[in-house]
């Protein structure tokens, strides 16, 4: 036996460490196997069945995601059989799901349309309607779930069990009734959910939903500018992508969603709070302050230049320091600051003012 | 959190009356399982997510034949809380109705009248004293010589064949099973001894073995008949397989509407305890709540472990991860009553018996024949002989499902094909479970088809898009087609590719199987589909 695990996939030999799958080594050489309900944060399921591929001496076609390779398997994940599984595959899928192209991407692009056109699988088969129950009565603020969406990978329920270790929901029902639900189909508000989102995030036809810019009607998905930043609710520093629709609000443009980056680009891997998926319509606010305002001699608030604002914050801060002395003054950062700015702040302290009274308020 | 009581999840839920409002939570509490976990767990089988509905009238293709169409009217119009279902194994006794966790034999409309509206109160004429009951059998003799599992025979409570087991060691009976050619009789026909040494062969020395009476294919109820019979023959099978295996753990996983066979198993479980005939072996008895999918035997498992009832991906297969994790030998009833008999007489004399493959095979046999039952008969008998045994053909015989809905429908023209797990594999059909249903030439094939389409359609557990979407595309279809409905192309147009999907995409062998009623029925009868 050769010290080398090896294995062939699709003629050309490859190494692989233990425990990997077919999907884990084809990824990693850029060949492609469609999956739908793959997530690498979660552990492998092979429901979806897109990934299936074939194994010499197997006599059924094996999910990818899920086969821990052997060394000396030889593995097909092009071939006559295996393409007409995918477009079978994939015309099944569209007889319980919206082939109207607006009515099957209201917000998210949707991963199982886009499939089904690069695999040019027949949408002519007929159509059955959705018998998925829907919960209209959910008052969440956050979370839509369209149930005619809804194809069941179950990336929402395990990434909330999994990930969250929140399991607010759960595939309920059996047969074609099978759906997501929480407990007695109680609004997200009255389970153990903590809106955080990821549901929506995990979801690739996008049957979870964000509720805003839905019943709003804004532009879906694909057709709103990416911008990543930093979240800025806590020092955690989490990557978040705001999606911005650049003509609204008169070109003023407007943030319509926020998403999470790609599994495994970010620290966060993805993951975010409600308050990083969902607390940013206040960045349009009409009351929100755009610009330093300081206090005039007549007492009222005046709008000034960041130069003027600083300026004036320095000096008041030294005249203290000078009148009282340097322990006079304390400072105390926001949780919202990065770690960075906390560093910051207390560089500040010590090396400008001399103090060591500084303070974060998330610290014990 | 502590997953140490998810297994009581189904029996709490039932205590608590079924998935009434507030259940869910209540059951959270006591077990300490997130609560939506608990409602995704009872919402997947019927006889929870539906309290409601204290009767259930079969809706099978055997108990449609017998009537039930009419005893479901009937009780609807006398404002009963019923509901359809798919299967309740008592095609003998057709039709065949639950009440509460209950089946009463062979219900008629009257019936449903005397029950003058109190679902309580509902009784078959058929079983007035509303006690155990049997149903047939043939041949209809005690002859422990030529019968393994011997139904007619009295229950033997001595537990010599454990004790034999036990004296010629683990070795010696498992060479007895692989010399027997004793193959699964839950519907595979797989060589039980490859799982027995499978098992035993684990690093593992935690084993468990597991009895999958969860019988619930059309066309079936042998395994009902051997525990109302035979429980000595079930249980001492089981305590002979944990001797083998080094297992001292059994689970017994019988379907909740077996309420009667499990007092049998119950009973006997204890009489045997009494007697102190098995050591340290302990039995633990699981009741199902309305799934006909955990006879698959991994959903089996997950619902054994407090799961939604969906079956695992294989490899790995239970003999290496099974019941929590370890090996685990699971077998359907009858395979497990063969045991006994094995032991005590030898692979050879069982190999014997058998014509086309080994041993003897219990028959279920039901629709247009003149004595439906369950028929000891040597394994590869024909359909001729079967019936023979059986009363004879009512009708001229149109078409015949040789064993259970997954095997879908065959000519007349193949009644000399032997009812064997090869040869019927060899015609595109299988042996299944043995339960045959005969069809006359008053039949409608095309509405049978539709019947087992149904059932397959409401009985996925709708994990894997193949078989959750297929199987009520195949319904759907066909109801098109029985409706004259081309408005969007021929009805059966995309059949064959949905169903090579299915076959080939499934996770389990429900959807791997589920076309084969539609597909060889348009290969066999195809003048019945046209417009």
């Amino acid at each position: 036996m050769s010290d080398k695990s090896t294995i062939k996939l699709n003629g050309r030999e490859y190494d692989f460490a233990p425990g990997e799958t077919v999907l884990d080594v084809a990824a990693r050489h850029d060949i492609y196997i469609p999956t739908l309900c793959h997530d690498p944060r979660l552990d492998a399921v092979g429901a979806c069945r897109t990934c299936l591929v074939e194994i010499d001496g197997w006599r059924r076609l094996a999910p990818a995601c899920a086969t821990q390779l052997e060394p000396g398997m030889e593995i097909a994940s092009e071939n006559e059989r295996i393409d007409r599984h995918r477009q079978t595959l994939l015309s099944l899928y569209m007889t319980d799901h919206p082939t109207d192209p607006a009515a099957a991407e209201p917000g998210a692009p949707n991963e199982l349309h886009a499939m089904a056109s690069h695999y040019e699988a027949p949408m002519d088969w007929g159509y059955m309607e959705s018998l998925r129950d829907a919960r209209p009565d959910d008052r969440n603020p956050y979370v839509l779930f369209e149930p005619d969406l809804c194809i069941l990978c179950a990336r929402c329920t395990r990434y909330c069990d999994e990930i969250e270790g929140v399991n607010a929901i759960t595939l309920a029902g059996r047969a074609s009734e099978t759906t997501i639900s929480t407990v007695d189909k109680l609004s997200l508000m009255d389970t153990s959910c903590e809106l955080c989102g990821g549901c929506i995030d995990v979801c690739p036809t996008g049957a979870m939903g964000k509720k805003m810019p839905l019943v709003r009607g804004d532009k879906p998905e694909r057709e709103l500018d990416k911008v990543r930043t930093t979240c800025n609710f806590c020092g955690v520093g989490c990557q978040l992508d705001l999606n911005v629709d650049r003509d609204a609000r008169d070109g003023q443009g407007r943030i319509v969603k926020v998403t999470s980056p790609p599994v495994g680009t970010t620290t966060n891997d993805g993951n975010l709070c409600v308050k990083g998926r969902f607390a940013y319509d206040f960045v349009h606010h009409e009351d929100r302050i755009t610009t330093p305002l300081i206090r005039g001699e007549d007492g009222e608030l005046h709008p000034a230049s960041w130069d003027e604002a600083l300026q004036a914050a320095a000096s008041g801060l030294l005249a203290v320091k000078d009148k009282h002395g340097k322990d006079s003054l304390g400072f105390v950062s926001s949780s919202r600051c990065t770690m960075e700015e906390n560093f910051l702040v207390q560089k500040m302290s010590r090396a400008v003012f001399g103090t060591n009274n500084v303070h974060q308020c998330a610290a014990t | 959190m502590s997953e140490d009581r998810r297994h009581e999840i189904q029996e709490l839920l039932e205590k608590a009356g079924g998935l009434v409002p507030g259940a869910a939570r209540q059951v959270a509490q006591q077990t300490g399982i997130p609560e939506a976990d608990v409602y995704g767990v009872g919402s997947f089988y019927h006889l929870l997510a539906r309290p409601d509905a204290k009767i259930r009238v079969c809706t099978g293709l055997s108990c449609r034949m017998a009537g039930a169409d009419d005893v479901l009217r009937a009780a609807e119009l006398n404002d009963l809380p019923v509901e359809g279902c798919t299967c309740l194994a008592g095609c003998d006794v057709a039709p065949a109705v639950l009440r509460d966790r209950r089946v009463l034999p062979s219900v008629t409309v009257e019936d449903v009248h005397e029950a003058k509206g109190e679902w309580e109160n509902l009784r078959s004429a058929a079983n007035a004293d509303d006690e155990v009951w049997f149903g047939a059998v043939g041949p209809e003799r005690d002859d422990p010589d030529t019968l393994v599992l011997n139904l007619m025979g009295d229950p033997d409570w001595s537990g010599t064949a454990f004790r034999r087991a036990v004296e010629i060691g683990a070795d010696a009976v498992v060479e007895a099973i692989e010399t027997a050619g004793l193959q699964g009789r839950g519907g595979a026909g797989f060589p039980a001894h490859i799982k027995w040494n499978g098992t035993r062969n684990q690093a593992e020395t935690t084993r468990y073995v597991v009895l999958n009476a969860d019988e619930g294919e059309p066309g079936t109820f042998k395994d009902r008949e051997v525990m109302l019979r035979r429980p000595d023959r079930v249980l001492e099978g089981l305590a002979i397989a944990a001797h083998a295996i080094g297992a001292t753990e059994v689970y017994l996983y019988l379907r909740g509407e077996f309420e009667v066979p499990w007092t049998v198993i119950e009973d006997g479980i204890e009489r045997f305890a009494a007697a102190g005939v098995f050591g340290d072996i302990k039995f633990h008895l699981h009741a199902g709540h309305g799934a006909y999918i955990c006879g698959e035997e991994t959903a089996l498992l997950e619902a054994l472990e407090g799961k939604r009832g969906m079956p695992r991906l294989k490899p790995p297969f239970p003999v290496e991860k099974g019941l929590w994790g370890k090996p685990t030998l699971i077998h359907n009833v009858e395979t497990i009553a063969c045991v006994p008999a094995i032991v005590d007489r030898g692979g050879d004399w069982f190999k014997a018996l058998g014509r086309d493959e080994a041993g003897t095979k219990l028959y279920c046999i039901s629709g247009d024949v003149g004595r439906p039952g369950t028929y000891e008969l040597p394994l590869g008998v024909t359909l001729d002989e079967l019936v023979e045994a059986a009363g004879g053909y009512v009708g001229e015989l149109k078409a015949f499902s040789p064993g259970g809905a997954s095997s879908g429908f065959l000519p007349a023209s193949m009644r000399e094909v032997p009812l064997a797990f090869r040869s019927l594999g060899g015609v595109g059909s299988m042996l299944g479970s043995a339960g045959v249903v005969v069809l006359n030439s008053d039949a409608d094939l095309r509405d049978a088809v539709m019947t087992q389409l149904r059932f397959f359609e409401a009985e996925s557990c709708g994990q894997c898009a193949p078989c959750r979407i297929g199987t009520r595309y195949l319904a759907h279809a066909l109801s098109k087609n029985i409706a004259n409905d081309t408005t969007s192309g021929a009805a059966l147009q995309h059949v064959a590719d949905a169903a090579w999907q299915m076959n080939e995409g499934s996770i389990c062998g429900l959807g791997q199987a589920a076309p084969l009623p539609l597909t060889l029925a348009l290969e066999h009868f195809p003048e019945e589909f046209e417009a």
